[in-house]
């Protein structure tokens, strides 16, 4: 815990300034990663990886959500290191891809200012057939919340708070 | 990252999350050469309590590879040696998704 005070939030907040317009991605044949600060589009993040060879497409997107532990959330933002965070992405996305035998796969993560009830993080995966691309879809996103360089601040009445994915715990003011 | 670069014999450091809280930062610039066992003591000097506060549950990267500062700190002198230009940057427990 710090003793540092809520100073601002939200779009004013340095934290969660603009680092960059637009989108940045790595890509390679059937692996993409990106970042971007706008709003992510589905149908955009299914039509990368389906294919003739791909049976299933599996979509999954996480969306943030309006409290924790029963207290409301107004708003979130997400920083990011974007050089690591894009090159831990993509060695996720590379290795879920080789182990699961996908056809292909691209995550995307927003960053800013994110809305409640507005998507976060798109994962799409395809495979031959249904099963791979569940269990792809799945760990893939288990792997980005435990390593990917991105760091979520959630904005209660009363503040700030740095959550953790590691410790579920009440996390530390911004 | 960091749209300036580190001044002639300097390397920058990033904060993130709480440690931006922290040092109310985003970013520093060291004089270097530095060994990078001596890091965590110099950030100390400058932000009292940082180390307890917030390097105990913060990983290190410097030029964007993960750096393991047991590991270095028990090489003494063969430490991994922080170059003019390096970018380092303190890597607070993550929550993307």
């Amino acid at each position: 815990m710090t003793e540092a005070t809520a100073a601002d939030s939200g779009d004013g907040n340095s934290f969660s300034a603009r680092l960059f317009e637009g989108e940045k991605f790595l890509s390679e044949e059937d692996v993409y990663v990106s970042l971007t600060y706008d709003e992510l589009d589905a149908k955009a993040m299914m039509d990368r990886v389906k294919s003739p060879k791909a049976g299933a497409v599996v979509l999954f997107a996480g969306c943030t959500r309006d409290s924790f532990a029963g207290e409301t959330v107004t708003h979130l933002a997400y920083s990011s290191y974007p050089p690591l965070a894009l090159r831990t992405l993509q060695k996720i996305a590379r290795s879920i891809r080789e182990k699961h035998e996908l056809v292909a796969i691209a995550i995307t993560h927003r960053l800013g200012k994110v809305d409640i009830g507005e998507e976060s993080i798109l994962i799409a995966v395809s495979s031959a057939h249904r099963q791979a691309a569940w269990k792809a879809g799945e760990e893939c996103l288990e792997e980005v919340k435990e390593k990917v360089e991105v760091w979520k601040e959630e904005w209660f009445a009363d503040g700030g708070v740095w959550r953790a994915n590691r410790d579920g715990q009440a996390g530390v003011r911004v | 990252m960091c749209a300036q670069k580190p001044p002639a014999g300097h390397f920058t450091i990033l904060y993130f999350a709480s440690a931006s809280s922290y040092t109310r930062k985003q970013h520093d610039f060291f004089s270097g050469p530095l060994p990078i066992s001596k890091l965590p003591d110099l950030l100390e000097e400058r932000y009292s309590g940082i180390k307890e506060k917030v390097l105990g549950s913060c990983a290190l990267t410097v030029n964007l590879d993960y750096v393991d500062m047991e590991e270095e700190a028990a090489k003494a002198e063969q430490c991994l040696v922080v170059q003019e230009g390096d970018e380092v940057a303190i890597i607070p427990p993550v929550s993307s998704g």
